[in-house]
């Protein structure tokens, strides 16, 4: 049983998690609210990771993580190795995979706030930051924490873009569900289903704790009042 | 009703919008108005799709007309020659939307208090307390808006707009939904507020009773075109265009070709297609040749069992009762001239007449209870 | 160049048609095979290409292979004691040989150098195969600690889940070298780059072994096929992609 993988899995996960909500709150704003004609552009580009294998994502990342590649080029500059192998490199292929997963529930939650009560809001005097901090986020909180668990579970099932950028380097990049495709490989099949138990339970419990607290958060925000 | 201590200084709001909205299947509407809203209530009165919502946005804010001025007090906040449009947070202008949308995810209380944010807490405390007793519903301050009554509701977003002292108030159709009794008291408390703070409200509507309720003003709208302004009584009383005749309960709409006209008499001669009988209504807007709609109320018209003679009235028509109705303590008749005109008399007055079906009558129409109405 | 560590399969159209389960680093030497076999017999080879691992467990779970190749003879020989494999037709066909490999234009003269190129400060990463089940990275550790300089290269080691991978990753430019097979070192995409043997006494003998699968539906024609494996005209080709080919006699199996 490799506690240091599933470990490393869970690390990776809630950093995942994190950025892509820093990231995907502003990027779902935008897409829920801008009426650029060419948005369905952006839509689409965002959509991608949905239907691209993971290591056809995965290998196109290491080509861009290389010395002839943009990315590559730029972290060598900063940091003067590479970015292939690490877990940063983890993180930001990661994050890239399952950015879908994050803001597709943001842009849905948004887009079913009421306008009339963000237009309420601007005629209250509030701009546009005031309206989204204390209107448009407190109504999408199931949407947020949809956004959260997906990000979290998707990130932790990892396992296509993970096995082309990694390299298998023990607590750092060898997440769980390699350590448990490398088992099987090794014909540990024991090995293997512990570990894949471990998980199992692990993210089950994770999620029905969220999903629990979600339910009761859901109600308690508002549920909408009888229409006259 | 509590002193409030800061007043409002009484101000216009003149507005000249015009603005081309493009509907599906190539449907084109242009809102083009010019009106003037003193202090006090004007009620904006129309069909739907007539495009009041949308010169409310455009007031607001929330939409941008294509080419206009807005101006309040003098002070423009939309000009589209000198590329002025401030944003509807600073306009200072309350809304009233026809959904209310109250915050679902805040108490009363808080919802009050959303516009004040800029004021001190002590101030923004006491103005919120004040509000709630103005308008009645303190004992709702830490309820949720789904905790509350339709009419309460209605009250709390009255409130919530009303408690930034706004400079101007746009209601879209506010008491659409609420029985009559909650309505009254409603308008009640917003009329004393009125009387305390002297801006200009437009109020939306298209129900007959909240204009004679609150009518100080009534622009009528029509496919984005204002068709007729005034007071209830000049706007709906002599309507100008049908659908205000049939709103305000003219029976009688007919058609007729104009004649000719009498400026010295103040009048002109229409003849009545179908009938074969002329009438004189007041003078209008018209050329001989015109095609013209005349209204009339079935309850201005005389009925006689005999020809009348020496009347002051002009219009005499011979026809005959087509049928009889009753309807309560009303007596409908139909009277056939060549056109059916509907007339409404008494049954005290059906019984001394002996009228029934069949029967030969002549009808009387005063000049002035003929009114022309284009469209 | 996309070396992939997924499933290629190779349209075949006529009946007779053996179904052969490789692993992935023989997927030139087998392209060569199969077309001389295909003049040679009437019948048609249909190649799946993947990580021994995986057939390994698809094959003991009824996936239909005829005819199984690995880098490990440890996998037909666990079949053959699970019973899975025709009895007798386990058959060595290769020893893998192994290299240091680096891009055409690195400035390390590694012919010079051999093993101490490894040492040199700019190689900050050296991706070899996952020794955990990888024979050629199971090879390049005991070669590492055979030149004595495992303990110094250790942290710079990362792995590839398959000798394949190992080569993505120094072609990429995200490994500055790499412990690579032969066979893939020269094959045509990473040809051009600068390569030095490891002698074969450095590590254990990589044995790359093919099985006839029980579940074979053309049994003669997979017999046919590792008849032609043991022919002198395919030992060539073997050889001229990089393997050793044990001599004739050597098989480690029940001669039929």
């Amino acid at each position: 049983m490799n506690i240091e993988a599933l470990l490393l899995s869970i690390r990776l996960a809630l950093c995942v998690s994190a950025i892509l909500f820093v990231i995907g709150v502003p990027l779902a704003y935008w897409l829920a609210y801008s009426r650029w004609r060419w948005k369905f552009l952006l839509e689409a580009a965002v959509a991608l990771p949905l239907v691209l294998p993971p290591t056809v994502l995965g290998f196109y990342m290491l080509l861009a993580m290389g010395p002839r590649g943009a990315l590559g080029k730029l972290w060598y500059g900063a940091f003067g190795h590479g970015l292939a192998f690490t877990f940063a490199g983890l993180v930001i292929a990661s994050v890239l995979y399952s950015l879908p997963f994050a803001v597709q529930p943001l842009v849905a939650s948004f887009e079913t706030v009421d306008r009339k009560l963000l237009d309420a809001s601007a005629v209250l005097g509030a701009g546009s930051m005031r309206t989204f901090r204390r209107i448009i986020l407190p109504l999408s909180v199931p949407g947020i924490i949809t956004a959260l668990v997906l990000s979290f579970a998707h990130t932790l099932g990892e396992f296509g873009v993970v096995l082309m950028v990694g390299g298998n380097l023990a607590g750092v990049t060898r997440t769980v569900s390699i350590d448990i495709y490398d088992r099987a490989q090794s014909l540990d099949y024991a090995g293997a289903n512990r570990t894949a138990l471990l998980l199992l339970v692990i993210s089950f419990i994770v999620l029905s704790a969220v999903y629990g607290v979600n339910r009761r958060a859901g109600r308690r925000a508002w549920a909408p009042w009888p229409l006259r | 009703m509590g002193p409030m201590a800061i007043e409002v200084s009484p101000a216009t709001l003149v507005a000249r919008v015009r603005k081309i909205r493009r509907g599906d299947a190539s449907t084109l509407f242009v809102l083009d108005v010019q009106m003037e809203a003193p202090p006090g209530i004007s009620i904006l009165y129309g069909p739907s799709g007539a495009g009041k919502s949308t010169l409310l946005d455009c007031v607001a804010g929330l939409a941008q007309p294509d080419e206009g001025r807005i101006a309040i007090d003098g002070n423009a906040i939309f000009d589209s020659e000198e590329q002025l449009n401030v944003p509807p947070q600073a306009r200072q202008i309350a809304y009233v939307f026809q959904n209310l949308a109250l915050f679902p995810h805040m108490t009363v209380e808080a919802n009050l208090a959303y516009g004040l944010v800029h004021e001190p807490e002590q101030t923004r405390d006491v103005r919120v307390s004040e509000i709630l007793k103005m308008f009645r519903v303190e004992q709702l301050r830490h309820r949720k808006p789904r905790e509350i009554s339709g009419g309460e509701q209605q009250r709390v977003a009255l409130a919530r707009s009303l408690v930034t002292q706004p400079r101007v108030l746009l209601l879209d159709e506010p008491l659409t939904g609420l029985d009559a009794e909650l309505k009254g008291s409603i308008i009640d408390d917003l009329r004393a507020w009125n009387a305390a703070h002297k801006i200009p409200i437009l109020y939306v509507t298209h129900s007959r009773e909240e204009v004679d309720a609150l009518g100080e003003r009534v622009i009528a709208l029509e496919h984005g075109k204002i068709v007729s302004e005034g007071t209830p009584r000049e706007v709906l009383d002599a309507p100008r265009r049908r659908w205000l005749a049939q709103a305000a309960g003219f029976e009688n709409l007919l058609s007729g070709t104009v004649l000719d006209l009498r400026e010295p008499d103040g009048v002109m001669r229409v003849r009545l297609v179908d009938a074969a009988c002329e009438i004189e209504v007041p003078l209008g807007h018209a050329a001989p040749g015109d095609r013209v709609r005349v209204a009339i109320r079935a309850g201005d018209i005389l009925l006689a069992t005999e020809p009348p003679r020496a009347l002051s009235a002009r219009n005499v028509l011979e026809g005959s009762i087509a049928s009889i109705e009753h309807r309560g303590t009303l007596v409908i008749a139909r009277v056939d001239c060549g056109v059916v005109f509907t007339v409404h008399v008494t049954p005290g007055a059906e019984r001394a007449l002996e009228l029934g079906v069949g029967k030969k009558v002549w009808l009387v129409l005063k000049t002035h209870s003929c009114h022309f109405v284009e469209g | 160049m996309l070396l992939s560590a997924m499933l290629v399969f190779r349209p075949a159209g006529a009946a007779q048609e053996i179904r052969v389960a490789a692993a992935a680093d023989l997927q030139f030497t087998l392209d060569e095979l199969g077309t001389q076999y295909e003049k040679q017999t009437t019948r048609k080879m249909n190649v799946s290409y993947g990580s021994s691992g995986n057939f390994f467990a698809q094959i003991q779970n009824g996936a239909p292979f005829d005819v199984f190749l690995s880098a490990d003879i440890e996998y037909q020989r666990k079949l053959e004691a699970a019973g899975l494999a025709e009895a007798g037709t386990l058959y060595e066909y290769a020893l893998g040989r192994i290299v240091i490999w680096m891009p055409a234009n690195t400035r390390i003269d590694l012919a010079k150098l051999g093993w101490k190129a490894l040492l040199d400060p700019s190689i900050q990463k050296i991706a070899i195969g996952n020794p955990e089940h990888a024979p050629y990275g199971r090879a390049a550790v005991a070669a590492l600690r055979s030149a004595g300089i495992y303990e110094q290269v250790r942290a710079k080691l990362v792995y590839g889940e398959n000798i394949a991978q190992a080569a993505q990753f120094v072609a990429s430019g995200n490994a500055q070298a790499g412990i690579l097979a032969l066979s893939l070192a020269i094959s045509p995409p990473m040809r051009e780059g600068k390569r030095w043997e490891i002698a074969p006494n450095m590590h254990p003998p990589i044995e790359q072994a093919a099985v006839i699968l029980k579940s074979a539906k053309d049994k003669d024609g997979a017999r046919a096929f590792l008849t032609f494996l043991k022919s002198a005209e395919a030992r060539k080709i073997f050889e001229s992609h990089g393997f050793s080919v044990p001599a004739p006699g050597r098989a480690s199996a029940q001669p039929q």
